[in-house]
């Protein structure tokens, strides 16, 4: 009878408390997640003159002593960014004072103080628990939406919008069009920011992650992401480990491609069986057992609370010896590519020349094509991102389009095509071809094209270019003859 | 017949996409149905990824059509890979068992004879007239899929001009334009008028209404020429990629003067006859008979068509006159025209079985279109980038690193000895114990000739990856491999 009566006041006390924490606890997220409002260049690489418009709204959530936490994706090439809280109300006018593309991450803040009064920041786990139940959270026509996540799985992947990878969280949710900042939570603490959702699967960049990159910058340390810049493959194979003379159990992973302008200093050479990362053993699969979050790929061990420039200590064999391997972490840098990732926070390039139309070959380019550009773009141009960047050639530049003109009659419908010389110039960028084109050959100006499957040279009248550009420029109304960056 | 799948970077370049078939037609006064033939064939293609083993058996059905000295023109695609081939005349109840004497596949034409005396009975022979004007009506004769009776349907000439040839994909010839009605399987059908012979059908245009092709005389009368020697060589190629030279200031540059004569030679394929004669930036003046112009074509009877034609009115191993403008003079020279094969593995291949080798149950094949192909339908994606570019652009574009016959992974026949196989397929092989492979022979010679190793290394492209296997357990596992998968003989060169 006691004891009935005990179980039967313990739930009746505990289930309208626990009701009440809830509600307590969404009452003050509400005054953590951020409404942002952005209208951005959304750059038609087509038609690199123009300037279409887009607006997008994203969330942030508060963290820290006055800073709000969102993802970098969206806030590129903005105009405006505009705040506002408790999902209804007044706007803000917001800045972004941090941010950091590769690793997908930005600190925003209000112009005006007053914003803050009434929020609160929430604290970022560290680590993070992923048996904790989870919600993802975000602002939806002024209420607070607030949808069960269930964790799934840590992965190692291409971080959202650069070639790095780190550590990403992959929730199951029934929220839909996620991606845009929502903040994950668990025991009231922020575990992860949604960047991206595919069906009912959401990767959130993990707490964890997020913590050490803000701890660094608030220290100055943060230098930005690293990657490991050689090729490895799996070791499952005992005859392939064998061939290489490993000795003692099989485990590791091999290098097999190693870049020629090799970007780390004391790097691993093609055939070394990787077996150690600092101080983490590799599995055959590439994989090591993380303390925090089980078995991980290999690759996090260059972002995991390392940043470019920092060193790892490697264990790996070669030439049938154990050797012992500092490897300092190159940063990742979107123009360390033959083609490089992005161009952020800049106008796409162009240089118009007579009505013919150069740009530099950029996946921002290549992405024009849409969603599957990898089968729609132009094979050639498209298969130059799988060649190596080399001090000869460290990028290219594209003839993109030709506007007609009778300067180029009988070039109309020659297009996406790569430049070798211009004037007996090797030409890499737009400001090479710039300064070529300063040199007429006997008054003409003579563009040599890669070899491919079109046409490789080209003949255009020097002494009329000025005239035909004016001309081009004023007929398809396009305001300036070119956007180059300066070297 | 519709073709199946053919390369879609040739397809690209098309504005749209053909396909092959056969069209029968209305007739007019003396009676050419009685010369025209039913064709009805089983084939059988190999599996290119697997390729001892064939495809299912399938039934094809076309047309021909009977020419003096008791041939049976029809079309290559309508007897490529065929097991058995029947004949039957018209209103015959009969069916003759035929066979391939002559077949080429750049052209699309073959020559079928009937072993049995008495199918020649009262035919009379067609006779190959002369290509028709554009706006004269024609009429096409042939057996469409599934019908028993012989159909005909009438149209006009709507355009002659050079066209890509579906069946080896990489070829382009005289080809002419109709709005006859098209129904696929008749292929190889003749096309008269005026009781001559003015063309076979061959091709229709998928996304186009109305519109049929067909293979004009001038085509079907070099490949006759061709065959007279008993064996067919195919069609010559110049090797050249001639360009439109209309830039006024390109035109100066060259001291040409800008009156509409002259296509520049903008590069020149690895053919060291064309490479002896002419030269890049050379201005092609007139070839054979023949002013160029400069949107490189030339006037060919009445129609404006690809300077590609003028090279196509010899014979290989013959010369053709060719006058080229260089450094500001004009040059006379002899061109002798070869047939160009180093590309076949680029294009369709037809009735020669693929190559292969077997060892550890690691299939070893050609890089070919055919294997690319029987990768999916979305070959030409992400992932077989690589293997596209060897076979389509490092010949023309880096021959000094180019291969023969770039060799791939195909398949691994799953076994315990290559169980542990990360690379399994779609992989291009760099070396085998060292040794570059240039050609399937160097891979044979590479594995047998490593007596004493431990491990064969083999190494792949483009990553330099890397897969080692046991060699005493896989010359064990050989034989039973072999056995397991019904494979008769380890390789086919």
């Amino acid at each position: 009878m006691n004891k009935f009566f005990v179980l039967w006041f313990a739930l009746t006390f505990m289930v309208p408390t626990g009701r009440t924490a809830d509600k307590a606890r969404g009452k003050s997220l509400e005054q953590s997640i951020v409404l942002l409002d952005i209208k951005r260049k959304n750059y038609d690489y087509f038609q690199p003159w123009t300037t279409p418009m887009q607006n997008l709204q994203k969330f942030g959530v508060v963290v820290n002593d006055k800073e709000i936490l969102t993802t970098a994706e969206g806030l590129a090439d903005r105009t405006l960014l505009r705040l506002q809280k408790e999902g209804r109300g007044k706007w803000y006018m917001g800045e972004v004072f941090w941010i950091d593309y590769h690793a997908n991450l930005a600190l925003v803040r209000p112009a005006d103080d007053s914003f803050w009064k009434g929020m609160r920041s929430v604290e970022l786990a560290h680590p993070i628990d992923p048996a904790a139940p989870m919600q993802v959270l975000r602002w939806r026509a002024g209420k607070l939406e607030t949808r069960r996540a269930e964790f799934n799985q840590f992965t190692v992947e291409d971080a959202k919008l650069s070639y790095a990878q780190y550590l990403q969280m992959e929730v199951n949710s029934e929220i839909t069009g996620a991606g845009w900042g929502e903040a994950l939570i668990a025991d009231g603490k922020v575990v992860g920011l949604v960047n991206s959702q595919n069906g009912d699967s959401c990767k959130a960049i993990p707490s964890s992650f997020i913590h050490e990159i803000l701890e660094a910058r608030k220290k100055g340390s943060y230098r930005g992401l690293g990657f490991f810049d050689f090729v490895w493959q799996q070791a499952e194979n005992p005859s392939t480990l064998r061939y290489l003379n490993l000795e003692g159990e099989q485990r590791g992973v091999i290098v097999i491609e190693v870049p020629k302008e090799r970007l780390a200093e004391d790097t691993v050479k093609p055939r070394d069986i990787i077996l150690e990362i600092d101080g983490f053993d590799i599995d055959t699969t590439g994989d090591y057992r993380d303390p925090d979050y089980g078995h991980l790929l290999l690759e996090n061990l260059a972002t995991r609370k390392k940043w470019a420039g920092d060193e790892v200590r490697m264990k790996v064999w070669r030439n049938g010896k154990l050797m012992n391997i500092k490897y300092r972490i190159p940063k990742a840098d979107y123009a360390s590519r033959l083609v490089p990732d992005a161009a952020y926070d800049a106008p796409p390039e162009y240089f118009l020349m007579g009505g013919l139309v150069f740009q530099p070959l950029s996946n921002a380019y290549l992405r024009s094509w849409g969603p599957d550009w990898r089968r729609r773009a132009p094979f050639r141009l498209y298969y130059y991102n799988n060649l190596p960047q080399t001090k000869e050639r460290p990028s290219l530049v594209v003839l993109s389009q030709v506007l007609p003109d009778a300067f180029n009659l009988g070039y109309q419908e020659y297009r996406f095509l790569a430049v070798d010389k211009a004037n007996g110039v090797k030409v890499s960028k737009l400001d090479d071809l710039r300064q070529a084109l300063e040199k007429p050959v006997d008054g003409f100006h003579i563009l040599e094209l890669m070899e491919g499957d079109s046409l490789r040279r080209m003949v255009l009248d020097a002494g009329e270019l000025e005239k035909a550009t004016q001309r081009v420029l004023s007929r398809y109304g396009i305001e300036k003859d070119h956007v180059v960056a300066s070297k | 017949m519709m073709h199946r799948d053919h390369f879609q970077k040739m397809a690209k370049k098309l504005c749209s996409i053909f396909f092959l078939i056969a069209w029968v037609c209305a007739m007019p006064a003396a009676e050419p149905e009685t010369s025209v033939i039913q064709i009805i064939t089983s084939g059988q293609q190999p599996v290119w990824d697997a390729p001892w083993r064939f495809e299912a058996v399938q039934q094809g059905s076309g047309t021909g059509f009977l020419i003096k000295g008791k041939k049976i023109i029809t079309n290559a695609h309508v007897v490529s890979w065929a097991r058995q081939i029947l004949v039957k005349r018209y209103q015959d109840p009969r069916l003759y068992l035929a066979k391939v004497q002559f077949i080429g596949h750049d052209c699309d034409l073959a020559i079928l004879e009937v072993d049995d005396g008495s199918f020649y009975d009262g035919l009379e022979p067609l006779t190959v007239g002369k290509l028709p004007h554009v706006r004269s009506t024609v009429v096409t004769y042939g057996y469409p899929a599934g019908g028993e009776q012989i159909s005909y349907t009438r149209g006009v000439v709507s355009r002659i001009e050079m066209k890509a040839y579906v069946h080896s994909g990489n070829r382009s010839f005289l080809s002419v334009q109709t709005d006859a009605a098209i129904n696929p399987g008749n292929s190889g059908g003749p096309v008269i008028q005026d009781g001559l012979v003015v063309g076979v059908a061959f091709q229709g245009a998928v996304g186009l209404e109305n519109t049929g092709f067909f293979i004009p005389p001038p085509v079907i009368e070099h490949f006759l020429k061709d065959v007279e020697d008993g064996t067919y060589k195919g069609f010559p190629q110049a090797g050249i990629r001639l360009v439109p030279l209309q830039n006024p200031a390109y035109r100066r540059k060259l001291k040409l003067p800008d009156n509409g004569v002259g296509a520049r030679i903008d590069s020149l394929l690895p053919i060291p006859t064309s490479r002896e004669v002419l030269k890049e930036e050379d201005v092609l003046l007139r070839v054979g008979d023949f002013e160029v112009g400069s949107d490189a074509s030339v006037l060919y009877e009445g129609n404006r068509v690809s300077a590609a034609v003028a090279f196509h009115t010899v014979q290989h191993g013959q010369s053709i006159p060719v006058e080229v403008w260089r450094q500001g003079q004009k040059l006379k020279v002899s061109l002798p025209l070869f047939v160009y094969d180093k590309d076949r593995a680029m294009g369709n291949q037809h009735d020669v079985l693929p190559r292969y080798f077997v060892y550890g149950g690691l299939v070893f094949t050609p890089l070919s279109l055919d294997y690319m192909r029987s990768t999916g339908r979305n070959w030409s994606e992400t992932g077989a980038g690589d293997l596209t570019y060897e076979l389509f652009y490092r010949r023309y574009e880096s021959p000094e690193t180019a291969r023969t016959e770039p060799v791939v992974l195909a398949a691994t026949l799953a076994n315990p000895v290559n169980a542990n196989f990360s690379t399994q397929r779609r992989a291009l092989v760099d070396k085998v114990n060292g040794v570059r492979i240039d050609k399937l022979e160097d891979l044979i010679a590479a594995f047998d000739s490593a007596k004493d190793v431990g491990q064969h290394l083999i190494e792949f492209l483009p990553n330099d990856s890397i897969e080692a296997i046991d060699r005493v357990e896989a010359d064990r596992a050989n034989a039973e491999i072999l056995k397991t998968y019904n494979i008769v003989r380890d390789r086919r060169l």
